[in-house]
């Protein structure tokens, strides 16, 4: 169980007089095992937090935090990484010319041998409700669905205790989407993990999350636990945001 | 647009948007890739193995005719004394003295440069002129996987003509219109019927290659969301092709233009062996082979000079004709 | 290097999987086999012919001097009496031997140089990126001929000199290749894991870009294998006595009013040598650029071709007293994929009022886009589509040849599509993509139609509109670009609006705009409305009737209202208790459809969504049922299923197993 702190963060791209603010002195805190909704339009630099929480990016400015410490100090070759992300695009997430097993493992720390690295390959794959005999095969094979658990199955190898889930879903079918959904939040509960649940579907964003965090342009506009920012928005954003999500509730006014 | 009032004027809108800012990276890094050249035309002779004028003069050369050009050449100095004085001779257009032909460096490339920029220019238009409708009329015939014949005709021979080195078709071009057949002059320039072989030589490999490159890029962007959205709006299919495909497609072959145009200049070394052209070609190899190093220098550096002007000269076509290219570029 | 050559170089984007063996694919055509074996012949050429014919080659005969061809010598000989053929084929272990020699070279300088970037640290890596470009600008034959100066004339030193020139251009391929696959996220998780630089790159990256090194490669070495012969035939590579092709070429260009064979063989040798891994090289890219095309399949195509048209329903299904704008029966579209037909599409019937407002539903795959095309008649070759009747407002479209009817769809059909910053030309100015509707259909003047065109920007609610339509499609916003793609439909007088996932590429916020506007342009025109989307909800809140269609087929067409009160085909209803939306029970697990839609090839017969559907029965999996109105529904209500399911839905409406591995 682990608190994920940002504090003051800004990202800034580019230098000069073109130097963009992607994010802009944002604090935010995902508690122990809670899941915290980040919602915003592209642009927001909703994902650049994501990517700099987890080092992809570096801040020039502010601090990001795990439990009190620096999460993003210099780690040992080998040395467990605590905060992993999970990626938008299925396609894009998997080396081709690497078997899922392999995939899988390259984020294993400790447990050497080839037999017990296996059979964690086999746990995890189990974990994200896959036959583990998937394990040989390349990622060709599988459906975007079956991709986006392994990706979640090879962030799970690194035991991690934050998750950035950065537009999971965004990327599959409604039908293909729920299972999804399911089995992030299930697993969340199950090994008590913090997760920064990153998505422009505030339907999607609502459903998950225990708290949610609005943000536009590089700034967090509004946060609170997710009842009261959808029942009381106080940010007149937030109200356009919410607003603006299609509801079958208008199915009765529109038709002539 | 000249039917719209223009409430700006022309120059405040230039220099509001992105193209001072364009320009002026774009000539700092012609001033630096010259510097570069400069530089390295200057090391030539600092870089061969052995002491270039006695290798220049020969071994039967006197001691003092060698230390006498040494001295002329300034070889005695210091080091940066000479690449200040190399530097500064460039700016007055001074380009040191031919060792074998004792004349100024200078003299001898103006009067040959000319004349190898004329098959450059010749065989470039050429070459543009065939490979731009050819291509872009046979992605035409071809899109969708039709007429599959005439693309697999086409991919062929453009593959077999583009390997077909220059040289080796101008020996070719000369040994059958020249010496079977008499038709043009075999050598040598003595009026326009001398061009014919040098610049067919130099443009049919390029053209090939681009009538493919045209093809395939017209291809690409016949299948994209726009042309589509130009065949929604039902115009005559002439007006999607040349409308709408061919600029998009050509901003993509410009890149590619530049490539071929340098590589004819380069070209023109060979072919111009071939035919002995009174250009820089035949110059600069017998400079080598006579190990001239200062006409070598002055020579590299005007090709090299020709390659990032033609450089330059794509980039600023390029942001002409694709509007945002400027943009990405800052 | 040949000036020509220099200009192709072959980019390709890293493969996506593993497929067969690059080589084993390449010999299973006749075309491949004969281009690796004649590049293998080169090698053995190269390897043996020293060895046989060595010492014929330099044998001096002197009662034969400069001859031409002749039985004995089949080329002629040259001016010491040496047989040139053999002299030729002798001259291949050095031509080839240099060139491959030179290749190695530059590729092994090119992977330094451009993996260095990745290796070492970003502002190393910005110097490298830096010098290689302003490099690359020089022709490689350039290059050659200075590095050759300070390596010194001869064919070891040319050889270092072509290597070296080469070098930069492949440091710039490697550059550009592994930009390709660093950007993707494979990498950026490997980074997360703390995978070290080193192991990205021999773990990720290289194995993604080594097919496309491999045929540069060859294709490299065909270039320096011309470009060696140039620079010897210039004088400055191989010296005499030693002999390659580029000499012979230069003795023989010597006597050529003697014996012009003295000068063809060898340049036909450096052709043929050159067109043998030219040839490889090129094949092999179009192999892993997977640019084989399908050929159409000689079984008969499925579908309606030859059946006779339906005849004309003027007011068509319902009560819906108003006139039929749109009738599609029986459409089928088919595409050629691996020597057989598939249809994703497969025999679709839909209805449109005049002023009617209908959506399409389904997920990926499930032909609701290529319906809308093709209904457009906007799908090209190689798909073929057919239906036993399509008519739009009186006009047969499947005789879209006709003045009349090309007219009929060019001012009373628009489109608007998806992406509206591919869908907009980016090289022209907004303004003349507007205006250029007027000028081609109606006529109008130039000046005319950028007056009309400026005017409709407007009527889209684009603010100074003036300004605007002198900008470029890169200067307008997501959402002001799908304006002026509605802004190009309502140029004419449309009497349908079809709008393909009009704002799946916007945010929420603007979505809601565009669809505002769009509602407001079609109560203006008072034209209908078939909006094709994946969101149930945009097109619940948009539209009178949802057609839902899966797998190339309408498994249900009801009016919105029933939509709500309960849709009877358990997809309808799996796909919206799978929806979650702003009341979803937050505690409860999402309801989920387990699988996946089936594939156009993999459907087998019975109803596509058997597989998935918690209520199939064996007759399900065996007969596809047909769309039809039941007993209990209104004409306006039909279903595909032999199971209608009824009431509200509800959690029993899907299976709850999860997702089983295939």
């Amino acid at each position: 169980m682990s608190v994920l702190e940002l504090r003051g963060l800004t990202v800034r791209y580019g230098h000069g007089s073109s130097a963009h603010q992607a994010v802009d002195g944002v604090d935010l805190t995902v508690a122990e095992g809670s899941i915290v909704g980040l919602v915003g339009e592209s642009g927001s630099g909703k994902s650049t937090l994501g990517k700099a929480a987890v080092g992809l990016v570096a801040p020039s400015g502010g601090e990001i935090l795990l439990d009190g410490a620096d999460a993003l100090r210099k780690r040992r070759r080998g040395e467990r990484r605590p905060i992993q992300m999970v990626f938008q695009d299925p396609y894009s997430s998997l080396n081709p010319r690497m078997t899922i097993g392999e995939a899988i493992a390259e984020g294993m720390r400790g447990a050497g041998g080839r037999a017990s690295r296996r059979a964690e390959v086999a746990r995890l794959l189990d974990l994200v409700r896959l036959d583990p005999a998937l394990a040989g095969r390349l990622p060709s094979d599988l459906s975007g669905g079956q991709r986006q658990r392994i990706a979640v199955a090879r962030a799970l190898a690194a035991r991690p205790d934050v998750i950035i889930a950065d537009e999971i879903t965004s990327a599959l079918d409604v039908s293909v989407q729920g299972a999804l959904l399911n089995l992030v939040r299930e697993l969340q509960r199950q090994l008590g993990l913090s997760l920064l649940f990153i998505s422009h579907n505030l339907a999607v964003v609502r459903y998950v999350s225990d708290a949610i965090a609005v943000m536009r342009d590089g700034r967090i506009v509004e946060q609170g636990s997710t009842e009261r920012l959808l029942a009381q928005p106080t940010d007149p954003y937030t109200r356009t945001l919410l607003e603006s999500v299609p509801r079958f509730a208008r199915v009765t006014e529109v038709p002539r | 647009m000249s039917s719209t009032a223009i409430d700006a004027p022309a120059a405040d809108r230039f220099l509001s948007g992105p193209w001072p800012r364009f320009l002026g990276r774009r000539l700092l890094r012609l001033v630096v890739s010259l510097w570069v050249l400069v530089t390295f035309s200057f090391l030539i002779v600092h870089l061969v193995p052995g002491d270039p004028v006695r290798a220049a003069l020969g071994s039967r050369a006197s001691a003092t005719s060698v230390a006498e050009w040494n001295a002329r050449l300034g070889l005695n100095d210091p080091l940066l004394t000479q690449y200040a004085d190399y530097v500064s001779g460039l700016f007055q257009g001074r380009l040191g003295e031919s060792l074998q032909l004792r004349l100024p460096v200078d003299q001898v490339i103006s009067e040959r440069l000319p004349n190898t920029l004329q098959l450059v220019a010749l065989a470039f238009l050429l070459c543009v002129l065939v490979a731009v409708p050819l291509g872009a009329l046979l992605a035409i015939r071809t899109q969708n996987g039709r007429h599959r014949g005439s693309e697999l005709g086409f991919t062929a021979g453009a593959v077999v003509l583009t390997t077909i080195p220059d040289f080796c078709l101008a020996v070719g071009l000369v040994a059958l219109l020249g010496v079977s057949l008499e038709l043009l002059p075999v050598a040598g320039d003595s009026g326009t019927s001398s061009l014919v072989i040098p610049v067919l030589a130099l443009a049919v490999g390029p053209a090939a290659a681009l009538a493919r490159i045209v093809r395939v890029e017209m291809l690409g962007v016949l299948g994209q969301d726009y042309v589509r959205t130009a065949r929604a709006k039902r115009l005559p299919p002439r007006r999607v092709y040349l409308r709408h495909a061919l600029p998009n497609a050509l901003t993509a072959t410009l890149t590619v233009g530049g490539l071929i145009l340098t590589s004819l200049i380069a070209g023109t070394v060979l072919v111009e062996n071939v035919i002995a052209w009174p250009g820089l070609g035949p110059t600069l190899v017998r400079s080598i082979i006579a190990k001239d190093y200062p006409m070598v220098q002055g020579i590299v550096l005007v090709y090299g000079t020709l390659v990032l002007l033609v450089n330059l000269l794509v980039d600023v076509a390029l942001a002409l004709v694709d509007p945002r290219s400027t943009v990405r570029e800052s | 290097m040949s000036a020509t050559n220099l200009a192709t170089p072959v980019v390709i984007t890293p493969s996506r999987g593993r497929g067969r063996g690059l080589l084993r694919t390449l010999l299973g055509t006749p075309l491949g086999i004969a281009a690796v074996t004649s590049v293998a012949i080169v090698l053995l050429l190269a390897l043996l012919a020293p060895v046989i014919w060595g010492d014929a080659a330099d044998a001096y005969h002197t009662d034969a001097l400069r001859q031409g061809p002749s039985a004995e010598h089949l080329a002629g000989t040259d001016s010491l009496g040496r047989d040139i053929l053999l002299r030729v084929l002798v001259a291949t272990r050095l031509s080839v031997g240099l060139a491959l020699g030179a290749t190695a070279i530059a590729v092994t300088l090119g992977l330094l140089l451009g993996t260095l970037p990745a290796v070492a640290g970003r502002r190393v890596g910005r110097f490298v990126a830096a010098a290689i470009d302003v490099a690359v600008a020089f022709p490689a034959l350039l290059l050659a001929i200075f590095f050759a100066v300070i390596f010194g004339v001869g064919e070891v030193g040319t050889m270092v000199a072509l290597g070296v020139a080469g070098g930069p251009w492949f440091a710039r391929l490697t550059l550009t290749l592994s930009a390709t696959v660093a950007s993707r996220d494979f990498v950026a998780a490997a980074r997360v894991n703390g995978v070290s630089r080193g192991r990205i790159l021999l773990r990720h990256v290289l194995p993604n870009i080594g097919e496309p090194l491999a045929i540069n490669a060859t294709l490299g070495a065909a270039l320096n294998l011309l470009a060696f012969a140039g620079l010897s035939f210039l004088g400055i590579g191989v010296q005499a006595p030693s002999y390659d092709w580029g000499r012979l070429l230069n003795e023989g260009l010597n006597g050529i009013y003697v014996n012009p064979w003295a000068a063809i063989a060898p340049g036909v040798a450096i052709v043929l040598a050159g067109l043998a891994f030219n040839l490889t090289g090129e094949l092999a890219a179009q192999v892993i650029g997977r640019r084989t095309r399908e050929k159409a399949p000689r079984e008969p195509l499925p579908g309606p071709d030859d059946a006779p048209a339906l005849p004309v329903i003027e007011h068509g299904g319902g009560d819906d007293e108003r006139e039929t704008l749109l009738d599609v029966r029986d459409l089928w579209v088919r595409f050629p994929s691996g020597g057989r037909w598939v249809a994703p599409v497969r025999g679709i019937d839909l209805r449109l009022h005049a002023g009617e407002s209908v959506g399409v539903v389904g997920e990926s795959g499930s032909g609701k886009s290529l319906t809308a095309l093709a209904i457009a008649q906007l799908l090209q070759e190689p798909a073929a589509v057919a239906a036993r009747t399509l008519r739009f407002d009186g006009h047969d479209l499947r005789d879209s040849s006709s003045r009349q009817t090309r007219a009929a769809l060019a001012d009373s059909l628009a489109m608007i599509f998806q992406d509206p910053m591919s869908s907009l030309n980016p090289a022209m100015r907004v303004g003349p993509q507007l205006a250029e509707v007027a000028t081609a259909h109606h006529g109008a003047s130039r000046r005319g139609a950028l007056a009309q065109a400026v005017q409709q920007l407007s009527a889209v609610r684009i603010p100074d509109p003036e300004r605007r339509a002198r900008q470029y499609p890169h200067e307008f916003s997501g959402g002001m670009r799908q304006r002026a793609m509605i802004g190009i439909g309502l140029m004419g007088t449309p009497r349908l609006l079809i709008a393909d996932e009009p704002t799946t590429a916007l945010d929420v916020t603007v979505q809601r705009q565009v669809l505002e506007l769009l509602s407001a342009v079609r109560a203006e025109a008072d034209s209908a409305l078939l909006l094709i989307s994946h969101d149930i909800a945009v097109v619940a809140g948009m539209c009178e009737r949802v057609v839902v269609m899966y797998a190339g087929v309408v498994v249900e067409d009801l009016p919105v209202a029933e939509l709500l009160a309960g849709p009877r085909h358990p997809y309808t209803r799996a796909l919206l208790a799978a929806l979650p939306d702003m009341e979803t029970p937050r505690e409860r697990p999402l309801a989920t459809i387990p699988g996946r839609p089936p594939a156009p090839a993999e459907l087998t017969g019975g109803c596509p969504f058997a597989a998935r559907c918690a209520v199939a029965s064996d007759r399900c999996r065996e007969q596809e049922p047909p769309l039809a109105t039941l007993a209990d529904t209104g004409a306006g209500h039909r279903v595909a299923c032999w199971h209608p399911q009824a009431g509200a839905v509800g959690a029993a409406d899907v299976k709850t197993e999860t997702e089983a591995p295939r």
